[in-house]
């Protein structure tokens, strides 16, 4: 017996926001560093009152429409921006979607590293006699977090949601996991403000960087060199690791998909783990990074374009905020 | 690494336009190219060449390129 991911589809907002759109609103912004280095072109942005919620329903809408929703039986949502703090997101998603009240459904706070997790869970979850089919959706909005003079971070992150269908299966698509965490790195990405310990100050002092970007404690704040460091060590052992636990050699991986962070982060990491450049994904050319939703996005892309075809093992790796890292290897 | 080709090679990895050459005395904080990316780009550069990482913190007290090779340790440098 084991796992298998079934389909997955994603869900992106309307509105874009475009490295132009940005030099318009802050001079120093260079459109094409950002899209040479960084990889990006533009990103889909939330609108005011649009939540992750909202693209949650849609992506999972889109998937439900070529599976039968009475078969789902447990729902498990990833996000860092509920529309409350209670009730969970995933009871509202319940409901929307006309799931059945027998359905299991939580909420996971978690960021980059969230669908590595999310799969782990379900694993666990079928494996155990609990569920037998899933629906796990990743839906992220950083920009509603984002002070809207903070450029640097509106530069990397797009807003989206991907909603993924995992059911048991005859023979295992999804391997073993390594999955970690180094909480030391809370403060490198975070939002001080609006939860218990320190609540939403609206006279939160306005703090600006050597490059004209800025930001308040209520919006987030990420240190981008910190972050680089931390993937730096973690993930070339992890993915080491990863291949260890499962018996495999290097070569015998047909792709790798990262979460998309950044092509600058992407190509270094690539170099120092030695993968050859046609065996690893790295496109966040017109989505930015979706955070917990680069990973499906990405899959679901590989799989529509035939980049991995039926068999191949792929290398899946997440990693970020907490810091919180995974990885797993599935056969398609 | 000679300093030489340090200096050559951080003009070139940094895409630095702003300045003709790199020495010793340039501040790293007073170049145009400086910002979070650039930062990025460092710590690329000083992993991959010398093996080290230099922390957030590091970097952000590093005044002059020299002050920069100080931390990475003047011994890995040749005339």
């Amino acid at each position: 017996m084991g796992i298998k991911i079934v389909n997955i589809e994603c869900f992106l907002p309307e509105k874009l926001f475009s490295n132009e759109d940005a030099f318009s609103l802050f001079p120093n912004f260079e459109p094409d560093k950002i899209e040479g280095k960084v990889g990006i072109r533009k990103r889909h942005i939330v609108s005011e009152n649009e939540t992750a919620l909202d693209l949650a329903i849609k992506a999972s809408e889109k998937v439900l429409e070529r599976y039968d929703k009475n078969n789902i039986d447990f729902l498990i949502l990833c996000t860092q921006s509920p529309d409350y703090y209670l009730p969970t997101s995933a009871c509202i998603l319940q409901e929307k979607l006309e799931l059945s009240t027998s359905t299991g459904a939580f909420d996971f706070n978690l960021g980059c590293s969230g669908f590595i997790y999310g799969l782990a869970i379900c694993k666990g979850l079928i494996s155990a006699g609990i569920a037998n089919n899933i629906l796990l959706v990743m839906s992220e909005t950083y920009t509603r977090h984002i002070h809207p003079k903070d450029f640097a971070n509106r530069s990397i992150f797009g807003d989206g949601a991907a909603a993924t269908i995992v059911e048991k299966s005859n023979d295992e698509h999804i391997f073993e996991f390594i999955l970690g965490t180094d909480g030391k790195g809370m403060n490198n990405l975070i939002i001080p403000n609006g939860g218990m310990r320190n609540r939403f100050n609206p006279n939160a002092e306005l703090k600006s960087d050597e490059s004209g970007n800025s930001r308040t404690d209520n919006d987030i704040y990420m240190n981008g060199p910190e972050i680089f460091n931390f993937t730096i060590k973690a993930i070339p052992s992890l993915i080491n690791q990863t291949l260890e636990k499962n018996n495999l050699k290097f070569e015998e991986i047909d792709y790798f998909i990262f979460h998309q962070a950044n092509k600058y982060m992407l190509d270094y990491l690539r170099k120092k783990i030695k993968i050859p450049a046609e065996k690893f994904y790295c496109n966040m050319l017109e989505t930015g990074n979706t955070v917990s939703a680069t990973i499906p996005i990405a899959l679901k892309d590989c799989i529509e374009s035939g980049i991995v075809k039926s068999g191949d093992k792929v290398l899946l790796c997440g990693f970020g905020v907490g810091y919180s890292y995974g990885a797993t290897i599935i056969k398609i | 690494m000679t300093k030489a080709n340090f200096f050559k090679e951080m003009h070139e990895m940094l895409e630095i336009t702003s300045v003709d050459t790199i020495t010793e005395e340039t501040v790293l904080k007073e170049l145009e190219e400086y910002n979070s990316l650039f930062l990025l780009t460092i710590i690329a550069f000083i992993d991959d060449n010398f093996n080290l990482q230099l922390s957030a913190e590091q970097l952000a007290s590093v005044t002059t390129i020299k002050s920069l090779m100080e931390l990475i340790g003047l011994k890995k440098f040749e005339d």
